[in-house]
């Protein structure tokens, strides 16, 4: 669904609280209908990064521009390009969901006849109607997502920024936030979705950027990322039967490094083989296979594991700030309620 | 008891280390040094009566020397026993009221619950560590006390120890009656505004329809008169000596202080009842609303709704118009009594209110004289304002910033001076109607002295002045605090240090203060202005017009700007 036309642009985005560096020259674009899934351990600077791009904290160094316009200088245009859905639902006691999106509805002076139909619009959309009249304050964390869904959707925005939509979800309406994210992206939206819930959002992004501390680690596709940050592949070799695994397994493991693991799936017929090997030795193993007289089915590379670049890359971020940091102790890092309002 | 102390020393300690505690201990302890400095003879010499002198040679029996007072001690005396009263009055409700919201907010409420603590045990080390803080306080104002006590002519036991043993009371009612509130609201905003609300409904409101209707001996005279035996104040004054309230210097012939102690005791632990009965799992699982709607039911209930309510709450809103300001739609719709159909039923009680105030200034006049009917409306109209503004502005900015939903408006492209239209103008229409409900009250003092017009138009300008002030101080506190429940507190404070403070510089015009410094400090005061304009006692002497309404207009020109300034800054990035 993605043009190749960015429509957020950030380049070497800083953010200083005093000392301490919340955002280091973060740089990335993310083009039209495009789903980024924004990710990084706590205090890692997404937040920060996102109260930029939506005129809410101004950055120290760096520009961010939404389909042209300057964050910092062009704060109303960006203001009606952008929807955006912190994590904190910011619900009004005493007041229907209808009066709650109709107020909003109002702020972004859209006309009362046409407000009436965008309103009836965005509940259907995330199937939120049923609860039109409901007080906000009465609903649960899961049904006040939904209209915070539609609330960023009132005035139509180009670019939709949700802080933690999925988080306190169950299963069931995570499947329907999902739908609907996707929903909104074939439609050409462009989305900023930051998560933790990694598996969640490794199933609908197709750009994801991992950031920690304060710096962007990892910027692409699911594979390049998980590529760039894991420092193994898994490979499975299936097979037409599982007789003679073990012994096709004993032929694999000496063309591998030491200490990649290869583990036998026989009910499956599968071998895994968690490895770095580079593609061209993974090219001399699969000949190497065929040549031995085995019957390989399939032999493919399992898609990367998000989790596990994640912690990569929240890894490599400790290591940065523990080497930085005085003998003394401590990371000299203040807590993030401290440096995020 | 073991889980009560548990509950004592994790409240008390928390508590104590609130710097809002701190500040409050080291403003009252200060305050009162201020009473003592502002009472003490100006020569160094106590007057004390000269028999007191002679019986002081003798051992004489104490209960004589209780007789024989100095008559300087005594009136420092008074006043820090009103002072201490006013303290409690302020003060107490706010910590009480508070807690178990907090508690339930942050589920602690659940944990605790879920304890082995009984619910008995809960609330008495809740309302433990609350009379902890209020002895603290009381504790406060001891130094002053004691050069009080120093001035000599006072009882120890007969005098201060009574004095401090029934503060002790009052505010053991007040905590009560914080705690039960905090059982029933959902907001720290609204069970401090409830608690204040109760809290005056108890303590000031009893003895306002005595002195509207005096005298008289009809079946609601007398209950006006048995109703005034709620308030301490009455059981004060007769603590001090002093005449009954209204009694033009005559002492009460009942014995109103254990009336008033009965009621206490009965209040307190019925009120602990309720309130155990109140503290369990219920309280955190409230009913949510269905969300029913008139628009989807029956013509028939759509019709008859419709005759009941006039404006059916349950109505499905047509939406904002174009020409309205949303922000102000939203603050009334958010307001707990700001939907419509609450509107017209406060209209139609402002309405009885002013029936009432015709009827009991027709009477009081003519009992009293047309000043002293005039004064005690304005009063009564600066105590409703001052009670009632902070609840209605301090959360206005403070109240969305501690809720998170300032982030929303900041992401609308709202202009600050929109935001702060619509919250001001919700807040002036609710002001001006209680305001007007007052106006008949005026009307009959300008019947039975048509010459008063012009007074009474100077008196209605200084109740504006006074309205917008008030409103304008806890609009701006709000703006510089992210929680409601300081910001309605620091608003108290300020609108009682502006109305009751200046009103004490009046209280010692003789001494220590010369007549130029009165009147300047009276300038300050709109409600001061009004009592001037009204030619109220102990005000004829001053020219406090236009002067006041100078400073009033300047003062709140000022405050609109840094509001302003400040509703900028907080809608620009950071």
């Amino acid at each position: 669904m993605s043009d190749s036309r960015p429509v957020v642009e950030i380049h070497e985005l800083s953010k200083h609280y005093g000392e301490f560096v919340a955002l280091d020259k973060l740089s990335m674009t993310v083009d039209r209908g495009s789903i980024l899934g924004f990710i990084g351990p706590n205090g890692a600077g997404k937040t920060t990064t996102i109260r930029i791009l939506v005129g809410l904290s101004r950055p120290t160094s760096g520009s961010a521009k939404i389909a042209g316009a300057d964050c910092v200088t062009e704060l109303a245009k960006v203001r009606r390009l952008v929807g955006y859905m912190p994590d904190k639902f910011g619900s009004y006691d005493n007041m229907r969901v209808r009066e709650y999106l109709d107020f909003f509805g109002a702020a972004f002076s859209i006309p009362r006849k046409e407000r009436r139909k965008r309103i009836s619009a965005v509940l259907d959309l995330t199937n939120a109607t049923w609860m039109q009249d409901r007080y906000v304050e009465s609903l649960s964390h899961g049904m006040q997502q939904r209209v915070g869904i539609a609330r960023t959707l009132l005035h139509d925005p180009e670019v939709l920024i949700l802080d933690e939509p999925a988080n306190g979800l169950d299963p069931e309406a995570r499947i329907e936030m999902r739908t609907l994210l996707l929903r909104l992206a074939s439609e050409g939206r462009t989305l900023i979705v930051t998560s933790h819930i990694l598996p969640e959002l490794s199933r609908i992004c197709n750009r994801v950027g991992i950031v920690a501390g304060g710096k962007l680690r990892a910027f692409g596709t699911l594979q390049e990322v998980t590529r760039e940050l894991s420092q193994r592949r898994t490979i499975e070799v299936q097979f037409l039967s599982s007789v003679g695994l073990s012994a096709a397994a004993g032929r694999i493991r000496p063309l591998l490094e030491s200490d990649a693991e290869v583990t036998i799936s026989e009910a499956e017929s599968i071998i895994r083989c968690r490895t770095s090997a580079r593609d061209e030795k993974l090219s001399e193993l699969l000949g190497h296979l065929i040549a031995s007289g085995d019957k390989v089915a399939q032999f493919r590379e399992v898609a990367g594991d998000l989790e596990e670049a994640f912690v990569s890359a929240a890894r490599v971020a400790e290591a940065e700030r523990a080497s930085q940091a005085p003998a003394s102790g401590g990371s000299g890092r203040p807590a993030t309620s401290e440096v995020t309002r | 008891m073991n889980g009560s102390l548990v509950i004592i020393e994790r409240e008390l300690l928390a508590l104590l280390r609130s710097p809002r505690a701190l500040a409050i201990l080291v403003a009252v302890a200060l305050a009162f040094a201020v009473i003592v400095i502002l009472k003490w003879p100006s020569s160094g010499i106590v007057q004390v009566d000269e028999r007191q002198l002679a019986v002081q040679t003798e051992s004489a029996a104490e209960s004589s020397a209780d007789q024989l007072t100095g008559v300087q001690a005594k009136a420092v005396f008074q006043w820090l026993a009103y002072a201490m009263l006013t303290a409690a009055i302020l003060i107490v409700p706010v910590f009480p009221s508070t807690s178990l919201v907090n508690e339930v907010r942050r589920n602690t409420l659940e944990l605790l619950l879920n304890s082995p603590l009984s619910r008995a045990s809960i609330y008495f080390g809740k309302a433990g560590a609350m009379i902890g803080f209020v002895l603290l306080l009381l504790f406060a104002t001891l130094p002053a006390m004691a050069c009080c006590f120093l001035m000599g002519g006072l009882s120890l036991t007969g005098d201060v120890l009574t004095l401090y043993t029934f503060l002790l009371l009052v505010c053991v009612q007040l905590v009560v009656v914080g705690l039960l509130v905090g059982t029933y609201c959902r907001s720290t905003e609204s069970a401090l505004r409830w608690s204040y609300g109760v809290t005056f409904a108890i303590t000031v409101i009893p003895i306002f329809p005595e002195l509207l209707f005096p005298g008289g001996t009809s079946p609601i005279a007398r209950g006006f008169q048995w109703l005034k035996l709620m308030s301490p104040i009455p059981s004060l004054m007769q603590l001090l000596n002093l005449g009954s309230v209204g009694g033009s210097g005559l002492m009460e012939s009942r014995n109103v202080l254990l009336w008033y102690i009965s009621f206490a005791v009965l209040f307190i632990v019925a009120g602990s009842v309720l309130c155990i009965r109140r503290l369990s799992h219920s309280l955190l699982d409230q009913a949510r609303s269905q969300g029913s709607i008139t628009d989807e039911q029956s013509q028939w209930i759509r019709a008859s709704r419709r005759l009941l309510y006039v404006v059916d709450p349950q109505r499905r809103s047509t939406g904002i118009p174009w020409f309205v300001n949303p922000v102000m739609v939203k603050e009334f719709q958010c307001r707990q009594f700001g939907r419509m159909h609450w509107l017209l039923r406060l209209v139609a009680g402002c309405a009885m209110l002013s029936l009432l105030l015709t009827l009991a200034a027709s009477r009081s006049t003519e009992t009293r004289g047309v000043g002293y009917t005039g004064a005690l409306i304005i009063v009564l109209q600066i105590a409703l304002i001052v009670l009632l503004t902070p609840g209605l502005a301090a959360g206005m900015i403070a109240g969305e910033l501690e809720g998170g939903s300032w982030n929303l408006l900041r992401v609308t492209p709202l202009r600050p001076g929109t935001i702060l239209r619509g919250k001001l103008i919700s807040v002036v229409l609710t002001l001006a109607l209680l305001l007007c409900a007052t106006l008949p009250g005026y009307a009959v003092i300008m019947m039975i002295q048509p010459n008063l017009q012009q007074q009474v138009v100077q008196v209605l300008i200084s109740l504006v002045l006074a309205a917008v002030l008030s409103m304008l101080i806890s609009a701006t506190v709000s703006s510089f605090f992210r929680s409601t429940a300081v910001a309605t507190t620091v608003s108290y404070g300020l609108l009682v240090g502006l109305f009751a403070g200046t009103m004490l510089v009046w209280v010692n015009r003789e001494a220590p203060f010369g007549y130029s410094f009165v009147e300047n400090a009276l300038r300050l005061n709109p409600m001061a202005a009004a009592l001037n304009a009204i030619q109220a006692n102990g005000f004829q002497s001053f020219e406090l017009i236009p002067s006041a309404w100078w400073i009033s207009s300047v003062a709140s020109g000022l405050l609109l700007i840094v509001l302003y300034l400040r509703t900028v800054r907080l809608t620009q990035p950071d």
